[in-house]
């Protein structure tokens, strides 16, 4: 305590304080706030899955108890901001409730992205029971399910060998699918033209007009930005495969998954590839603020004490 | 007693052959002892010629690869990603000073952060000029020449900006030559003839480049060199002090004493721009791919000195616009004139009238070395303020779309907040920051009678408890006693001669308009008429209670 006690009237007392003590409510806040990382569904099979693996009833379950409140039991939509989900297509149930949007807590707000609520073999059977008992003559898009999903992961596999093996069929699915697209140019006009400018050369996303957002789209799989291709969730435009064919969308996927996963070459710091605001900001607070400091320092003199 | 040391004698040869050609040793004498006042804020100038240097040096570096070129080829360099693209050669070549150069990547991002810190540093040394009050006689021309610095740097910025081609470039070239087309009348022409055709063309480039690496260049260079003849000629200003006044400046030699700290200081700017380009990474156009004119991304800026274009362009309503009925209707879209011309003309032309509008105000013809403390200054400073506080909601409201994804706000709100902070917030930041200064100035006046606040309590023998003051240093008392009474010889002049004939100057409406200038500039003050330094009450407690 004679320690501190002797130094706590230095002049550079103040700041040692202060910066301890945003350490400790950075270092705290960091340790205690939840973690984006669990945000991944797990769709483990590449293939449609069979009749005989899925059961309608317990579909039918799901949906009475986790949709039907705003959709309706015949998914025909309310007055509760719940649309119609007769016509929109497996693509958009299964986009919406693998990242975790639906269910909604708030249907009159923009859902972010979320962990999945319910299990993989839950979605498959509301899928099925959609199919089945809520679609109408099978219109809107299909999952895709020949575009890589989610990786599996290791809470659904009872040993390690076998997740060990799923995780490498999973990575040959998704690396055959990204690099059997070679046209970096018909990938990178057909993202430039018709996504960036929402989501941002980057894929960070963006700011939309009426308090709408488009999301950042790094942690979504394939399979995802496929669905939201051919389903066009929230304010975004649908691009169906007429539109954009198929192979096409999977040289533009194919481009952003790329992109994400350029390494940054300029330097450790990416700045969260948010661009010149950020160049700008970090120009001023760190670079002429050091600069600045330099000069107090070296023209700082002994004054008079009063 | 001192004995003189004479150099080495092989340097004593050199010098002497030098003199004896150039007759150099007085005018070195003379220089080399120049005096430079100390302080950190004198320093702020330095740091824009040291980036400019850095710029210099770095930019050559980059001309050695870079082709000015929009010819279309097929890449084929070691950059993978991009193979097999179609682009122009400047963003290959761009591409090829990165990946293929040695040490061409950090030298792009010297460049580049060196252009961010130069502007920055521009700006924060015309404030200090500013808010001390620098600009003054006989420094008018100078503050001139640095305006058109700070122009020139930002035109500078914005060509260089363009040449790699890259996405961003090619969209600010696009929003260029949108202000050029919404020019009445000439507008298309211009855009015509820069371009060489329709938007992009084929010659951009190219002329941008002979702009950037020639023209610009040779300008800044000649008008920094303008600014420090002027500057060296009319000796740096000082901030009031014992033994400073209008012609008495104190402070260090050139040499060695200040040479040595200015040398020092440009390793240190060096090293925090090499710094942040060696971890930073900076305008990564090889993440961003070459510009083509259908491709269109959010979240993209111009570098942070256009910000405040950016921001006026994105709030200005529309509501203006009207088309004048010739013909089939001539267009004039007030909504991108009056952001991409008249603000910034209204920032800098009033920044360049400043000291001739104070002078006339004042009516202040004398020259002025000592600089002002901001506080004694109130309206200037709080002029400064609101000029401040408007660029700045001006360069937020341009990063609009990353603070409203940021923040979580409404993007159409933070539109309405920036509309109306661009109105009130001037006038709020003039009237905090002026009452500001004038609470300063009670506390000079306080700690001139009163002397400061020494931390010790007494008990008088009565039992009350005073804090015991303290005198203050000669020095500070020398500050605070400097400080210049603000007037105008508007006020003083009557406005009839003593015969009784009106002054016809005062009763026209300029010399209206300059009398209510100069009441209104002159009117708060804090009075230091009739104080004596340390003659209050609380340094004599204890033996004068009669007060």
């Amino acid at each position: 305590m004679k320690w501190i006690t002797a130094r706590r009237r230095h002049p550079l007392a103040g700041y040692v304080v202060v910066i301890l003590a945003l350490a400790l409510f950075g270092v705290g806040y960091a340790s205690l706030a939840p973690t984006a990382d669990q945000a991944s569904a797990q769709t483990l099979s590449a293939e449609a899955p069979s009749p005989e693996d899925v059961d309608t009833a317990a579909g039918k379950a799901i949906f009475d108890q986790t949709c039907a409140s705003c959709h309706g039991l015949d998914g025909s939509g309310s007055a509760l901001n719940g649309p119609d989900l007769r016509e929109v297509g497996s693509a958009a149930i299964d986009f919406q409730v693998s990242t975790g949007r639906m269910p909604s807590m708030d249907p009159d707000s923009q859902m972010p992205r979320k962990p999945m609520v319910m299990s993989e073999e839950d979605l498959a059977n509301l899928i099925a029971y959609y199919d089945e008992s809520i679609r109408t003559d099978g219109s809107g898009a299909d999952v895709p399910y020949d575009v890589p999903g989610t990786p599996p992961k290791a809470d659904d596999f009872e040993d390690q060998a076998a997740y060990e093996a799923a995780i490498e069929d999973y990575e040959a699915e998704y690396d055959s699918y990204i690099e059997g697209a070679d046209d970096v140019d018909m990938g990178m006009k057909l993202y430039l033209t018709n996504c960036a400018h929402c989501h941002s050369w980057s894929g960070g996303g963006g700011a939309l007009t009426d308090g709408r957002w488009a999301p950042e789209i790094h942690d979504s799989t394939p399979r995802q930005i496929y669905e939201a291709m051919v389903s066009g969730p929230g304010a975004m435009p649908m691009f169906s495969d007429g539109v954009i064919a198929p192979d096409e969308k999977q040289e533009l996927i194919s481009y952003v998954k790329t992109l994400q996963a350029e390494p940054n070459a300029g330097g450790i710091f990416d700045l969260e590839r948010v661009g010149q605001v950020a160049e700008g900001f970090i120009g001023w607070t760190v670079g002429l603020t050091l600069i600045i400091a330099c000069a107090i320092w070296i023209t700082a003199k002994q004054r008079a004490h009063d | 007693m001192s004995k003189t040391t004479q150099a080495p004698k092989a340097l004593r040869g050199v010098g002497n052959f030098i003199d004896d050609r150039f007759h150099l040793a007085k005018t070195g004498e003379k220089n080399l002892r120049k005096v430079f006042p100390n302080h950190w804020s004198f320093m702020l100038g330095e740091i824009a010629l040291y980036s400019f240097i850095i710029l210099l040096l770095s930019g050559v570096f980059l001309t050695l690869w870079f082709k000015p070129s929009m010819t279309e080829i097929i890449y084929d360099g070691s950059y993978e990603r991009l193979q097999g693209v179609p682009m122009s050669e400047a963003f290959a070549s761009t591409l090829y000073i990165d990946f293929d150069v040695r040490g061409g990547f950090l030298m792009r991002q010297i460049h580049h952060w060196a252009a961010l810190i130069f502007v920055a540093s521009l700006v924060v040394h015309m404030l200090r000029v500013f808010f001390t009050g620098a600009f003054r006689k006989p420094r008018e021309i100078n503050w001139l020449i640095g305006i058109a610095i700070f122009g020139l740097a930002m035109v500078e910025g914005l060509f260089g900006y363009s040449l790699p081609d890259d996405l961003p470039s090619g969209m600010g070239v696009r929003i260029l030559q949108g202000v050029m087309l919404a020019l009445p009348l000439v507008g298309s022409y211009i855009s015509m003839f820069l371009f060489g055709g329709e938007f992009p063309g084929e010659d951009i480039i190219t002329r941008l480049y002979m702009l950037h690496v020639l023209l610009i260049p040779a300008i800044l260079l000649a008008l920094i060199v303008a600014h420090f003849m002027i500057l060296w000629h009319q000796k740096h200003t000082q901030y009031p002090g014992t033994g400073r006044t209008d012609k008495t400046v104190v402070g260090t030699p050139m040499f060695p004493g200040f040479a040595v700290k200015a040398g020092g200081f440009f390793f240190f700017t060096f090293a925090v721009i090499a710094g942040l380009s060696a971890l930073v990474q900076i305008n990564p156009i090889h993440l961003f791919g070459p510009f083509t004119p259908t491709s269109i991304t959010s979240g993209l800026q111009p570098d942070w000195y256009m910000g405040f274009m950016e921001g006026s362009l994105r709030i200005f309503p529309n509501w203006l616009d009207f088309t004048i009925p010739i013909g089939a209707g001539y267009p004039i879209m007030t909504a991108v004139l009056v952001p991409g011309l008249v603000i910034p003309g209204l920032i800098f032309g009033g920044l360049a009238m400043w000291p001739f509008i104070e002078q006339w105000i004042t009516g202040d013809k004398s020259a002025h070395n000592v600089a002002d403390r901001p506080r004694n200054a109130p309206v200037r400073t709080g002029l400064g303020v609101a000029g401040i506080v408007f660029y700045g909601v001006l360069w937020l409201a341009g990063s609009n779309d990353i603070l409203s994804e940021t923040f979580s706000i409404d993007l159409y709100v933070t539109t309405y907040i920036f509309r109306t902070l661009a109105i009130l917030g001037p006038i709020i930041g003039f009237i905090v920051a002026k009452r500001i200064c004038l609470g300063l100035q009670r506390r000079d006046r306080e700690i001139l009678e009163h002397g400061y606040e020494s931390g010790t309590i007494q008990q008088l023998p009565s039992g009350e408890f005073i804090e015991v003051h303290k005198e203050s240093s000669a020095e500070t008392t020398h500050v605070l006693e400097s400080k210049p009474v603000i007037t105008s010889d508007a006020l003083t002049e009557g406005t009839t001669d003593e015969k009784g004939v009106e002054n016809p100057e005062a009763r026209k409406g300029m010399g209206k308009l300059r009398r209510s200038l100069a009441h209104w500039y002159t009117k708060d003050n804090i009075s230091f008429e009739g104080v004596e330094p340390h003659s209050g009450h609380h340094l004599h407690h204890g033996s004068d209670k009669d007060h």
